[in-house]
Parts: structure tokens; sequence; C-alpha cells
């Protein structure tokens, strides 16, 4: 192997295809770190362009000023990172590195080291995101490192850009069936192997075990999707589409939390069923915590997940969600729950010391006019729905005492502020009761009937406990808003803040995006169940149904075996495949050449047809004249003598018939 | 049927082979796909399956391409000109791409001596790299000039060839061995301190037949007081305003004997066929006719390049009993 440096375009080609590989990072990792990458970038392009000096023997300065670079970027990313190489700052570090690394190439080995490395990049992409545009992205990077190995196999550039990008996009096509293969084929092995670091899933939104007033709007800002939902038979009403996340007890009068479950042995919530039942499968989305989302109540514990209710009903996954999980449920939506005893009922009408004095006076005032625990909720409701409350997106900054100056001055709030102070004004009258945050809603997608349910959906509403009746859902947002539990979220927001500004103004334009929107949706639920969800479960359910019995790792290594080689002798089949010469004398001859060839006699690479016919007469003497005749008529035809005519050649060739002398 | 069976077996039986093995890179692609693996099993991250299957399988069609880059070729012609001992034999190596393919980057080595030795592999690495031949286009042919060094006269050998390439990626190295049969003659290095000898005389008859048009034009002069004027190159003179003779030999000098006896004093065979060599080339500059006498072969009288080469041919494949 030559040991020539990389060339110009090889290099330019590299730079691209880290550029791409890495640009997804920039959006998340800290912008010092994109910088160190593009000025060493920046760097290697001045030397190419304007020849400024790289580090090396000639350049022991620039040397160390690259390697006080490095330096500094380690303590750097140590400082922000802390000591351990998590996911974070692995790919922190690399992007740098690569960037350092590509100033300095000098030879075919540090080329291919980072060529190597770039096919790497794309890799940590996909431990962020694997959605169907960085894929696509993949394969871009893919073609542009394969075009940067053909040009540095191709030193002394015979072949323009345009052929190198066509030669690579080609051998990636062909690469695709293999791919596929080897993708469907290949004996799947459950992970993790070994611990993953820390912060190998984080970076996801979603509920938190509290809540402050004015936490959950932020949750509405988010389009994300929490999970979707694909229902048996009919869908619940919208009203009935409550989704219980975790339940918060106690409070210090501005933050919301669950009951501390270290404390408290669980308890088995007694629930009466009645009524139809929904059953359902939920794909969620990886939160990094323990709920898993149900439509109240669950009647039975999912199937695929290892789950366990808590005593206040909470579905709780015994492993945090970190990845995609589907799990099968179903709900009756007519319950009473804990009717006849709440073992924590103390925990339900606890409030803290000195807080809200003008809420607690007025709920002892309206409860002494009237002790009836149903006629005190009626009241209270309708205290939110005739006195102007106002249900905001936006509501204003709450100064002082959050529920008091919720309730008396600014009254505009969120289902937060409402569920809050109504549970205190429960409390302050003697009722118990907790506030239960979830998701409320979901929009269906007409394009696959799925139900979406996204992180805008975040809900908070409270439950009272009545005896005889145990706990009741008192949703005070509805008596604010109805529109936001019968419609959901999506139709009250303002226009600007479901869809790109530029389009707000046309109603055709907003259902085209919806439209739009709905069929990406689709696409994304079926990539994401179908595709990304393939593992070993999949893998064996799929391969059964495409006919395979009992699927193990053995079968599929036959199989793959098989239609792998079936593909390659395709492939190198039509990669060697030679028509036939278009020449026909020359086609002709072949065939002369062949019928000699019985006799080990083939014309030696350099030798002319008449050397070969010197040759062939020599050990076939018998047959000399009709030697003779044909490389003479080959030699006029192939030549361009026009007095041969081509039927001579061919008849003179058919009955040739040699035969071993006797 | 049977019949193109039996043909394509042939045909398959007959082709030329090509050997191929992962490069050095090669094998360090090979583990950071591994490592990817590993990294994909452990997040269960479906797409970083993806990618590493893809890069596996961009591999195996890159061996197909690597393949298919010398599958096809073949060597259509050798040429070399006969050279003097010592003296570099270029031979021009004529490639013949016929696939629809153009193929690229070949470096092309040739067999050395083989020297002993206890390592097997050493077989491997008896060849040469010579050039790199960076392109030959597809259905074209491309030359490539080899230059041997000669050290003994006689005929020398290309021997055999063998053709490499890493290319498109450079992860597999594939190569193909071409056994040429072409020789090239190597006339002995012309050298001595004998004079040539002596000319004799010739017939006034065959005098006169080559003084009517067999003058030969050697070169110029530069004009000297009394030189005839019909000698003066005038085109010359025009171009550069320098006075010159146009100076003509003639075979008119006599004829001369070379024989191998008149060389006896050297004693040493092959610094006698070398003296010899150089009274040829002597005597074909001078221009006389002249004849060569080896013990195993007579070259009648004669003058001119054909006859030179026949002596020389002679001189280079002499074996002496």
């Amino acid at each position: 192997m030559n040991k020539t440096s990389p060339s110009p375009t090889a290099i330019l080609w590299l730079m691209l295809g880290l550029t791409l590989g890495t640009a997804p990072h920039f959006l998340h990792q800290p912008i010092w770190v994109s910088l160190v990458f593009l000025i060493a970038l920046a760097w290697r392009c001045m030397n190419i362009y304007y020849g400024w000096p790289l580090p090396g023997k000639k350049h022991l300065l620039l040397r160390f000023v690259q390697l006080g670079i490095a330096g500094i970027a380690i303590l750097a990313l140590m400082f922000s990172y802390g000591t351990t190489i998590g996911r974070d700052a692995g790919v922190a570090m690399l992007t740098m590195m690569l960037g350092l690394k590509v100033v300095e190439i000098q030879s075919q080995r540090d080329f291919y080291v980072a060529t190597f490395l770039g096919y790497f990049v794309v890799i940590t992409n996909f431990f962020f995101s694997q959605s169907i545009p960085i894929v696509l992205l993949m394969f871009v990077v893919v073609t542009i490192m394969t075009a940067c190995l053909i040009s540095l196999n191709d030193p002394k550039h015979q072949l323009n850009e345009r052929s190198v990008l066509k030669l690579s996009s080609q051998m990636l096509m062909q690469a695709i069936p293999v791919m596929l293969l080897l993708f469907v084929l290949f004996p799947r092995i459950a992970g993790p192997l070994w611990g993953l670091p820390q912060d190998a899933h984080t970076g996801t939104t979603g509920m938190d075990d509290t809540m402050t007033l004015g936490k959950i709007s932020n949750l509405i800002q988010s389009d994300e999707i929490a999970f979707r939902v694909k229902f048996d038979g009919d869908l619940p009403p919208p009203s009935q589409r409550y989704w219980r996340g975790p339940v918060l007890w106690q409070t210090d009068g501005t933050t919301w939390k669950e009951l501390d479950r270290n404390s408290q042995s669980p308890i088995t919530p007694d629930i009466d069923f009645s009524g139809g039942e929904y059953s359902y499968e939920v794909t969620i989305e990886p939160h990094n915590d323990h709920w898993l989302f149900a439509l109240d109540f669950p009647n039975r514990l999912p199937t695929n997940v290892n789950a366990h209710f808590t005593s206040d009903g909470q579905l709780r996954s015994n492993d945090a969600i970190k990845q995609r999980q589907q799990y099968q449920l179903s709900s009756q939506t007519n319950f009473q729950f804990n009717a006849p005893n709440e073992p924590l009922i103390k925990e339900a009408l606890a409030l803290p010391k000195d807080k809200h004095p003008q809420t607690i006076q007025l709920a002892q005032e309206w409860f002494l006019q009237d002790p009836n625990p149903q006629r005190y909720i009626q009241r209270v409701l309708q205290h939110f729905n005739q006195k102007s409350y106002y249900y905001s997106l936006t509501p204003p900054l709450l100064i002082g005492d959050s529920i008091d100056a919720f309730l008396f001055e600014t009254r505009r709030g969120f289902c937060e502020h409402y569920a809050a102070s109504f549970t205190v004004l429960m409390r302050a009258a003697g009722i118990p009761a907790r506030v239960v945050t979830g998701y409320q809603g979901g929009e269906i997608n007409p394009v696959n009937d799925f139900l979406v349910v996204r992180q805008r959906d975040a809900h908070a509403w409270t439950e009272v406990w009545l005896e005889d009746e145990g706990w009741l859902r008192v949703d005070p947002t509805a008596a604010v808003s109805s529109d936001r539990i019968e419609l959901g979220i999506g139709d009250i927001m303002p226009a600007g803040m479901r869809s790109p500004f530029f389009i707000t103004n046309s109603r055709q334009l907003i259902s085209l995006w919806q439209n739009i929107n709905n069929n990406w949706d689709a696409v994304n639920n079926a990539w994401n169940l179908w595709v990304l969800a393939y593992g070993p479960e999949l893998q064996k359910n799929f391969l059964s149904s495409l006919g395979m019995k009992n699927p193990d790792w053995q079968k599929m290594a036959i199989w793959l075996a098989i239609s792998i080689s079936t593909v390659l002798l395709i492939l190198s089949f039509t990669l060697l495949y030679q028509r036939k010469h278009p020449d026909p004398v020359v086609q002709l001859y072949r065939t002369f050449c062949l019928k000699l060839a019985r006799f080990d006699l083939q014309p030696n690479t350099g030798e002319g047809p008449k050397d070969f016919a010197h040759r062939a007469t020599s050990t076939l003497p018998h047959h000399k004249n009709d030697i003779n005749t044909i490389t003479q008529l080959y030699i006029d035809l192939h030549y361009g003598k026009q007095s041969a005519a081509l039927t001579d050649l061919q008849t003179a060739i058919k009955l040739f018939q040699p035969q071993k002398a006797i | 049927m049977i019949q193109t069976f039996r043909q394509y077996y042939q045909q398959y039986n007959t082709r030329r082979r090509t050997y191929i093995v992962p490069s050095r890179f090669g094998f360090v692609y090979v583990g950071f796909l591994l490592l990817m693996l590993l990294g994909a099993i452990n997040y269960s991250n479906s797409m970083g399956h993806l990618l590493v299957f893809l890069l596996a399988s961009l591999g195996i069609v890159s061996m197909n391409h690597t393949n298919r880059n010398l599958a096809k070729l073949n060597i259509k012609h050798i040429h070399a000109k006969p050279v003097f001992c010592e003296q570099s034999a270029k031979f021009n190596v004529i490639f013949d791409n016929p696939s629809r393919y153009s193929c690229y980057q070949f470096s092309i080595a040739n067999k050395q001596k083989q020297a002993r030795s206890w390592n097997p592999f050493k077989r491997l690495s008896g060849y040469h790299h010579r050039q790199i031949l960076p392109q030959i286009a597809a259905r074209q042919n491309s030359s490539s000039v080899i230059a041997l060094i000669t050290k003994n006269r006689g005929k020398l050998a290309l021997g055999s060839l063998q053709l490499s390439s890493t290319f498109p990626l450079g992860l597999f190295y594939c190569w193909s061995y071409f056994h040429t049969d072409y020789e090239v003659l190597v006339y002995p290095k012309p050298e001595g301190l004998i004079p040539l000898p002596k000319t004799t005389g010739i017939s006034h008859k065959q005098a006169q037949q080559h003084q009517k048009g067999l003058d030969d034009f050697a070169g110029f002069n530069s004009y000297r007081h009394g030189d005839p004027i019909h000698t003066i190159a005038w085109k010359a003179l025009a171009r550069d305003d320098v006075m010159r003779t146009k100076q003509f030999s003639s075979p008119q000098d006599g004829r001369l004997v070379l024989t191998w006896q008149q060389t006896h004093e050297l004693k040493v065979i092959e610094k006698r066929l070398s003296q010899l060599c150089l009274w040829i080339l002597q005597a074909e500059a001078a221009g006389t006719s002249y004849s060569l006498i080896m013990p195993t072969k007579t070259i009648n009288y004669g003058h001119g390049d054909s006859h030179r080469r026949q002596c020389l041919t002679l001189l280079a494949l002499y074996q002496h009993e």
C-alpha cells in the first residue's frame, strides 16, 4: 500500500461528513463545544485554501497550541459535566476530539481512523433521537463518509466529485438489501449488557411528581407526545378521558407533593366497578419515572409491564420507563374508590399552619351556613363558575400567599390553580380532598385511529372523599371552562400556539396543517411500533407470523446465511456480468478458442491470433487447414479487410470440430 | 443445454483468478463495527443496529466492487525493444479493460528473483511494486512501462506480473497474477579496447555501385576555408547564421570481417562478445559493410539496421561450447 497523504478533496469530503454527522448535537451541547469543533475545521480549511500551517514536526509551537486546546477542552468538560463520562460528556468529547483530529490528519491511517469515527458519530445521534429525519441524515452522512474513502483511494483525482458521490450512493443502494435482511434476521439480544451511564435517557419531558402553581402551564407549550392509545372498541366520551398520574396530598402552601411512599405500607385500594369496559393498548414515551398512565380506573394490572397500584390508585411500573413501552389494559369509568373506608384520611385533611387565612375564613363561613358536604361542593363550584374567574394559559404572577392571591385578587388561572385552591377550600371545611395530576383529553388521529395524548394535555383535578361514595372526581376547571374538558386543550388554545404563525390567518391552511400533522404522526407511530420497537420479542413474533416455527438464533442464522448469499450472488452476478462483446467477430473467435480450450490450448496473455494459430497447429497438426483458415478470416474481418464475409467465419467455426489425433 | 453449461464451465475454469483479503483498515473497520454493535445492543438502540448492519453490508458490497475492479482486466499486448546489457529494458504493457466499467488505481508489480526463505509468506511478497495505473476507462486500453535493469545478455523474461488494488474503499486488498511469457533480447554491453580491424579492399565495381546513391548523411561539420561549396548546409545557415558543411559517409571504405578469433586475447567470453558488439556498432556508424564469423554461425557481408540486428542477436544468444 502506498503511503501518500490524503488529498485535499478527500479531507473536504471528510469535513462535510463530520459536520453533518455532528450537526444534531449542536442543538443540545454547550455552544463552546461546537465552536471548538468548527474552529478546528476552519483551521484545516485555511490550510487547504490559503496554506496556513498545521501542527506537526515542522510547527512544534502549533502542536502545543493544538494539545493546549485539547487540554483546556477536557478541563472544561470536567467542569461542566463532572468527572464521570456519561453519554452527554462522551459525545461532547468525541465532537471536539474529532475536530482536533481533522487538523492533524497527515497520513492515510489518520484519515481512516477519522472516517471510522465519523461513522461512529452517526450512532451517537441515535442515543438522543431515533426519529425518521435523523435516520435519513444517517444515510446522507454514510454516503458522504463512503465518498471520503473513495476519494482517498483515488489520489490522482480520476473521478470528479459527482462520480465519487454517484459511486458511493450506488454502493449504498446495493448495501440496503443485506442491511434489511440483517435487521430482520440478525438474532437480537435484549440489552443492556452492562450498566448504562446515568444520563443515558435524559432529555425527556413529562410530568413532575410535585406541583407548584404555574408549573404545568410550562408543559402546555410542549407538543411532544406523552403516550398513544389504541382502543379495541368504542372510545370513552371526552369528559371521561382522565389519565391518572401522580396523586398529590401534602402541601406547604405553594408546592404539592406525593405521600412519602417509604413511610407507608402499600395498601391496595378497594374499588367497586360497574358499567362498560374499555380495553386498550398504551404506547408510552419514555419519561424516566415510574408512572404508567391509565384511563380512570383500570380493573386489572397491565400486561407486558411489571406494575402495581399504590394506595391512592396510581399505576406504577416497577422499573423506570426509560424506553418506549407498550402495555394492554382495560378500564371501567364507573367505579367507587375506597367507599367504605379511607385509611389515609388524615393526610387528606392536613393544611399548612398559618397559611391561606382568607381562604380558610371563607370556607368556614360557607360551611357554617350549610354543613352538607355535597351542597358545599356545589357552592364552591358555582362560585368559580359565576364570579368572574377565568381559565387562562398565561396566568399573572401570584404575589404573597398564592392561594389567597389567586382566589381573591387575580382570579385568572390554569387547571393547577383551580385544583389547588379547591382542595384547600375542601380541607378547610373538613372534607378530605387531594389533587390528582395526569392528562385529560387527547386527540384522535383519523389516519390510524390512535388517541394521541400530548404533554400539553397535562391536567390537574381534585378528588374529594365522601362517606359511602368514596373518592369522587371533582374537576373545578370544568366549572370555569367546560370547553377544556369537553373539547380538549387543543381547541381552546389560541391558534398561534397550535400552528406556526405564518399560517394562522387562514382556516383552510390550519386544517391542512392539521392534516399533515396527523399523517406525519401516524407514520411516526408506525415507525415506533414496528421499526424502533423491533427487539427480541417483536422479532420472535414477526418471524413466527412469517411461518418460522419457534424462531431461535440457530434458525435465524441459517436463514440469514441463505438469504444473504442469495442476495450477494445476485449482486456479484450483476456487477460481473458482461454483456456479450458488441463485435460479433470477436464473439465468434471466442467460441473458436473455447473449442480449442479442450486441448489445453488458449491464447496466452499478449499472444496474437497468428502466434496462437501456430501453436495450435503444432498440437493439432491434422486440423492445420481449418485453424489457419479461421485465423485468417478472423484477422481479415477484425482488422478491417472487407473482403471476407462474416458468414464464412460463422460456418467455418460451426463446422470446426477438433478431434485428438489418432 | 449441457453444451452451454460445459462452455460456461470451461470459460470459468480458464479464467484468470483474482484473490481478495481484507486490508488492515478492513480489520479496523470490522473492529469498529463490533464496538458499535455492542453499543447498540447495550442501549437496545434499534437504529444503532440498523447503522451497523448498513455498514457491514457496505463492507461486503465494497468487496464485490474491489473484485470487479480487477476481474475483467487483461493484458492485450506487450512490447519491448532490444537493449544492450546494463541498460534498462522497457516493457510496454498494454492493459485492456473490456468491461463496461472503468477500473481505477492499480498497483503493478513484477516478480522478483525468488529469494530462499523459511517464511512461506515471502512467496507473496516476492513481487516488487513498480507503478500505479490510475485509471483504465471502460472498453479502453492503457499502457504502462515497466523498466527492468538488465544484468546479463540473452533473453530477459518479463515474468509474472501482479496487479493489485484496494479501490474503492480500501477495506479489501485484491490481486491477480498475469503470467506473461514475453521475452526481450539483451545484447552484450558494447565495450572493449581493441581497435576496429582494418578493412580489406573491395572491387571497383562494388565501390561504384555504392557511390551512386547510397551516400548516407552523417552530420554537420563547422565550415573550414576551402570546403566545396555544394556541401554547405544552406538551410541551416538561414536558420541560425552559422556556416556548416554537410558530411556524408558512404560504404566505400571497403569490407570488414569480424571474427571470434580476432578477440582471442581477451579470453573471457563475455568480454569478447562485448568487444565484437562494440565493433559492430562502430562499423555500422562508419558505414562499412561487415560480416561476422562466429564458431557457430557465419553472417555474410551486409550493412544497415536489419543486418546489425541479426549480428547482435547472434552475439546475444551465443552459447560457447
